[in-house]
């Protein structure tokens, strides 16, 4: 019952939050310049090819009657349409507006279920290999501030967060795949070719996770309730595992809710760098390609997914600390 | 009698800090016997809590134990590898603290914590043993529905629950001694007089002996057979408490004594005085509105202030008292405008506060000021201290210089030093700060001023003085006072009129000595029953003092929302919840059975 | 009298007068050695930055095919003044690297400011006023979030034509909403703190209370956290450049410099690592002082100092 109503109260605020994302990016691929219907004929078709695709694609109508058309569609699950892709996903063609073999064009959608599986292996081989090294490194550093262990965490946070990670990317794949072949890099012809690029956005993340834990793990440690652990019988080893890192888990899954639109920046770069076909590539080049239904799309499916994640880390939280309530 | 249980000698601490050592624990020796309450005695900083850790050895950097012997069941402490250390500690020695809020893991339930700690200390014990043995205690500490508390978190509990939990956690290895660190001191006076009361009950059965330490020596007297007076980290007194109480032989423990203010011998109450109304509150309600745990927009309604009215007449000290959750700081928020009330009126000299245009308000402000309880949370950190006595000035649009000359005349009358005018508030002590604080409500010549527990942040010097001051002003400026405070003493030396308050609602509103001396309200009973004193408390403990805690403010019982705990309550109790009634002499006690207090009067005698 | 006189007179020694905990923050921090490190070698690599393009007859951008793909000082073959090599058009790698970090650093500190200033009074605003402002104005916040800053900034920049100004507008935008939500939680705490309330009861306007009492004790400690963003706008900055969305080129900035020089990698990595070794460096040096802000802070906050 309790959670049924959490989750209630949650998806409504998410429902808002979706529907101020699409109402922002629709308005402001509106706004700027270039015509997207010139964009989809090509630049050398009449201005009457362009009118007439326009009035085909409804783009003539005022933005508020395309904006509520628009969210009929997405109530359905309708994206919309790509202007550039086709469905076959083979190459765009330069082709001009009277080319009969143009295929039909893809759907948003479907582009970016196609893509999303290999995004999600990228980013979860990530975040396991961030926690692995941030975990501990960051527990330590909380345990002994001011000593040895919170230094190092230090210097390698500090080195970690000021590495760019198109720069790293291309580094290692100097050394490492071309000079030392031990990992393929570019492109995606099986799970090896994942290591690579998540280790990068491994980087990326592990000083955000050794911030939060490191201060985190100080603060319990400086409670009461550890402090009189001890006295109260329980051996140093049960307290931390028992009591301390529960309590400062919090701050962390709270943290990678917050912080997924930055690990998703991350992902975008470097897909983009690795050439490797996620949904980051395919943001880029939609972007590139200036293919606005797409953009569009895509821009909503990540806010829905930050809202639904948002809401799982609430419950994880809940079940670690009841005293949450939301 | 066997030898002694716990033996301390020469124990010393120091504290090591920027390459200086200090002495916080010299030389201590002292013995306790099996089953025997030890108190001891001494103000805040003086080391006691030093020396309770020192005793389990559980001091850190930058703390150090610098000498002595630690002798516990014939072994000892300090010397003990760490193997047999654990042995003990939490085992054979329990502790409870002075933060029982803090005192166990916030997200897990108290039951499985307690079994855990249990486990730990004494591995041979099995999970269904352990379970059964804590159930047994909490039922035996009194906490009602012991078998579903279990399951609770510790934020599930009030603060005296939860620190009856505290006890049943240091109680369940059937530990031969506990260390009890100031337990009641975050407590109000009435659970703190039950924690006593149940902990005198359980050693008895128990056989358990406590080393019983509080800043209060009233407080230790109610327990402990054996006191030790402790002075900057020195033992320097050490006998039969009520020896010490009667005949203290040092001049520290004297001072200690003097210091303790007296409810009922060689008291002359504040009488009271007529004069012109200058706050007229009637029927003042206030609720607030708080979400349901776990429910998607179902709210309760907590009433924090129902149906209060009162008058503070001019040149008049008025107190209210009351517990935690009486509604005493809501009250505080409405009389300093800071919230209106849902429901009466509030009226400053006359005037109706709800119907005041926005610049009438404002100007109506330099007539009434709040000086609030925290010293240090209450001036901004950043502003030189006369720039901050002038800006109520510069708020009401007085110029720059004028402002000025009045803050620093201002400043003068509160005991300033000039030296002071150009300097931040950093470093300030607490009675230098309500000084500031009472210098800047003093520049808008305000009728009245609400203290909100102004006091009760300052030790017992700085309180002297500044009431002193207070009078002085009274008596130059014909100010009227409200003191809001949950200190009974400080409201029976200052205040001519008093109204306790319960649940939201004041109970009794008589003078001092009426309200001091014959109480109508078997809660006022209850109050000053469970006040720690070294006079003979008119209202004995045993006849007056109250079980359980108030009913919460979101369900109260039907009818007279006292009558759960009441004494005197009948079947008409149930039906009518009683308003204020008036009695002789101008009191009221919202009581349908206030008649009853002189025959009670007389039981007691009788007995 | 003579003593009133004299105190008129006579200046207070400013150690009497005690510090505000701002003043302590920065105290703190400049005794940490990491502080230090980042401070010295920050105002170092800034300094060059600043000088050497001025000073140097070395032109950043002019073709000199002459020298082209020298490598940097230890290697064989290298040539004064190029002491981190040329590129495949014989332009000085270092006074590139140099006039990168110009402009990284303009865009950074403009887009913090920006987004600082933005953030913080309207989550100030929102955090005093309460009420239906908040819930509009974090609403926003929440929206804002749930979309990628990056994804945001390249969609707008790719669309629309990348110019400094709109590169700073575009990243400082995105970024306020974590100001304004820090900015509200702290202006909610306070808003049932002591001086307000003393305020209140005194008869002192919100606006008043707000700019006079609150601003003052809240912003400084979020601007500390700030310099670490700082450091993330410019890599945000970089990444722009990369993907051709930033400053365009023949202007040198990290971003487009790395992109050029990738595919020049096998013959002449320096091209690519130098102004990545740059980056790295001089983003260390403001973490470093970023972080020991931060901890200053805690410390502080903490009451432990």
């Amino acid at each position: 019952m309790f959670v049924l109503s959490f989750l209630l109260r949650r998806l409504l605020q998410g429902a808002l939050i979706i529907l101020l994302v699409t109402f922002i990016i629709f308005t402001l691929l509106r706004v700027v310049p270039g015509d997207p219907a010139r964009l989809i004929v090509g630049g050398m078709a009449p201005d009457e090819v362009v009118v007439m695709k326009a009035k085909e694609l409804g783009l003539d109508r005022p933005i508020p009657v395309q904006f509520v058309s628009y969210l009929g569609d997405l109530v359905t699950g309708d994206l919309g349409t790509s202007f550039v892709r086709p469905k076959s996903g083979a190459s765009l063609g330069g082709s001009s507006f009277d080319d009969a073999t143009r295929e039909e064009r893809a759907k948003v959608l479907d582009l970016i279920l196609a893509t999303l599986p290999m995004t999600l292996q990228l980013a979860a081989v990530a975040l396991a290999l961030a926690l692995l090294v941030a975990v501990p490194l960051g527990t330590l550093g909380g345990l002994y501030p001011g000593r040895w262990p919170d230094k190092l965490a230090l210097a390698i946070g500090s080195i970690c967060v000021s590495t760019p990670n198109f720069w790293l990317g291309i580094v290692l794949t100097l050394f490492l795949s071309v000079k030392l072949k031990l990992l393929p890099a570019i492109g995606y012809r099986g799970f090896s070719y994942t290591i690579l690029p998540a280790i990068v956005l491994a980087v990326e993340i592990v000083p955000f996770i050794l911030r939060t834990l490191t201060v985190s793990v100080a603060q319990v440690m400086r409670e009461d309730f550890i402090q009189l652990a001890p006295i109260r019988g329980l051996s140093r080893s049960r307290t931390i595992f028992s009591h301390a890192l529960g309590n400062s888990a919090i701050p962390l899954i709270n943290l990678l809710g917050v912080q997924l639109g930055m690990l998703l920046g991350g992902v975008l770069v470097i897909e983009f760098i690795f050439d490797y076909p996620g949904l980051g590539l395919l943001t880029i080049n939609a972007v590139l390609q200036r293919d606005f239904p797409l953009i569009q799309g895509i821009a909503i499916f990540i806010s829905v997914m930050f809202v639904m994640i948002n809401v799982l880390v609430d419950l994880i939280a809940m079940t670690i600390d009841p005293r949450l309530e939301y | 009698m066997t030898g002694p249980i716990l033996a301390v000698s020469n124990l010393s601490v120091d504290l090591e800090r920027e390459g200086r050592s200090r002495r916080v624990v010299d030389d201590v020796s002292f013995a306790l016997a099996p089953g025997e309450v030890l108190g001891l005695v001494g103000e805040a900083g003086s080391g006691k809590s030093v020396l309770a850790r020192a005793l389990v050895r559980a001091v850190s950097t930058p703390l150090e134990i610098a000498a002595g012997k630690v002798v516990f069941e014939g072994k000892d402490i300090l010397s003990l590898p760490p193997r047999a250390l654990s042995a003990i500690r939490g085992n054979r020695i329990g502790f409870i603290g002075a933060n029982p809020m803090g005192s166990l893991d916030p997200r897990l339930p108290i039951g499985q914590q307690i079994v855990e700690k249990l486990r730990c200390v004494r591995p041979g014990i099995g999970r269904a043993e352990a379970r059964d043995k804590v159930l047994d205690l909490l039922a035996r500490v009194r906490i009602p529905s012991p078998g579903a508390r279990f399951h609770e978190a510790p934020f599930q509990f009030s603060g005296g629950m939860m620190q009856r939990v505290m006890i049943v956690d240091a109680l369940v290895s059937d530990p031969s001694l506990v260390i009890a660190d100031n337990i009641t001191q975050p407590l109000d006076v009435t659970v703190a007089a039950q924690i006593i009361r149940l902990i005198d009950g359980l050693r008895q059965s128990l056989d358990t002996a406590f080393l019983f330490i509080s800043s209060s020596l009233p407080v230790v007297a109610q327990i402990a057979e054996r006191t030790l007076v402790m002075q900057r980290g020195r033992i320097v007194e050490e006998g039969r408490t009520a020896e010490i109480a009667a005949r203290p032989r040092q001049s520290y423990t004297r001072a200690l004594i003097s210091r303790i203010p007296s409810i009922w011998k060689d008291v002359t109450a504040p009488a009271a005085r007529e004069g012109e109304a200058v706050l007229t509150v009637d029927n003042v309600m206030r609720s607030y509105l708080v979400r349901r745990r776990g429910s998607f927009n179902a709210y309760n309604e907590v009433k924090a202030v129902r149906d209060v009215s009162f008058t503070v007449k001019a040149g008049e000290n008025f107190g209210i008292v009351g517990e935690s959750g009486c509604g005493k700081s809501t009250l505080t928020r409405l009389l300093a405008w800071l919230e209106q009330p849902d429901g009466g009126r509030i009226a400053f000299l006359g005037k109706d506060l709800s119907h005041l245009s926005a610049r009438s308000l404002t100007e109506m402000r330099r007539s009434f000021q709040l000086l609030l309880q925290d010293p240090y949370g209450s001036l901004p950190s950043g502003m030189p201290l006369q720039r901050m006595i002038e800006e109520p000035l510069l708020i009401h649009g007085v110029g720059r210089a004028e402002a000025a000359k009045r803050a620093q005349e201002a400043m003068a009358e509160v005991g300033l030093d000039m030296e002071l005018a150009d300097r931040l508030p950093v470093g300030l002590s607490a009675g230098q700060r309500q000084r500031i604080n009472i210098a800047r409500a003093l520049v808008l010549k305000p009728r009245l001023l609400i203290l909100d527990e102004t006091l009760s942040a300052l030790d017992q010097v700085e309180q002297a003085e500044l009431l002193d001051l207070f009078n002085r002003l009274q008596a130059t400026h014909g100010f009227s006072y409200v003191f809001i405070s949950h200190d009974l003493a400080l409201v029976r030396r200052m205040c001519h009129r008093i109204a306790v308050m319960y649940l939201g609602r004041i109970v009794e509103l008589a003078d001092n000595s009426t309200l001091f001396e014959q109480p109508h309200h078997p809660y006022t009973r209850a109050l000053l029953s469970a006040m720690p004193t070294l006079e003979d408390n008119r209202f004995p403990r045993p006849r007056y003092l109250l079980d359980g805690e108030p009913p919460s403010p979101i369900d109260l019982p039907l009818g007279c929302s006292f009558r759960s705990r009441c004494p005197r309550a009948q079947g008409d109790c149930e039906k009518t919840d009683p308003p204020l009634l008036a009695l002789a002499g101008g009191n009221y006690a919202a009581c349908l059975h206030r008649h009853e207090a002189p025959h009670e009067e007389e039981a007691v005698h009788v007995e | 009298m003579a003593d009133i006189a004299h105190e008129n007179v006579a200046p207070r020694p400013a150690a009497k007068r005690g510090v505000t905990p701002t003043r302590r923050m920065l105290q703190i921090a400049a005794a940490r050695t990491d502080f230090r490190i980042g401070l010295v070698g920050f105002a170092m690599l800034v300094g060059l930055a600043i000088l050497l393009p001025l000073v140097s007859p070395v032109d950043p951008i002019k073709i000199a095919y002459g020298s082209k793909l020298l490598p940097p000082f230890p290697a064989e073959g290298w040539k004064w003044p190029y002491l981190l090599g040329t590129d495949q058009l014989g332009r000085d790698v270092l006074m590139r690297c140099l006039v990168g970090l110009r402009y990284s650093l303009l865009i950074g500190i403009t887009t913090v400011v920006l987004m600082f200033v933005v953030g913080c009074s309207l989550g100030l605003y929102a955090g005093f006023r309460g009420g239906w402002v908040d819930a509009v104005i974090m609403r926003l916040t929440d929206a804002q979030l749930s979309i990628p800053m990056i994804i945001l900034a390249i969609t707008i920049l790719g669309v629309s034509r990348p110019t400094v100004p709109a590169i700073i507008l575009v990243l400082g935008l995105s970024g306020w909403p974590l100001y304004a939500r820090v900015a509200r939680s702290v202006a909610l705490g306070e808003r049932s703190r002591g001086y307000v309330l003393g305020e209140r009861v005194l008869g002192a306007s919100d606006l008043r209370i707000m700019l006079l009492f609150v601003a003052p004790v809240v912003l400084p400690p979020i601007a500390f956290v700030a310099v670490l963003d700082i450091a993330r706008m410019m890599i945000f900055e970089s990444i722009l450049g990369f993907l051709g969305l930033g400053v365009q080129p023949p202007t040198p900035t990290f971003g487009n410099v790395i992109a050029d020089a990738r595919k020049y990698l096998l013959n002449a990595w320096w091209i690519a690592t130098m102004p990545g070794v740059f980056m790295l460096v001089s983003l260390t040096c403001l973490n470093l002082m970023g972080s020991a802000l931060e901890r200053a802070r805690n410390a502080v906050l903490r009451g432990e100092a």
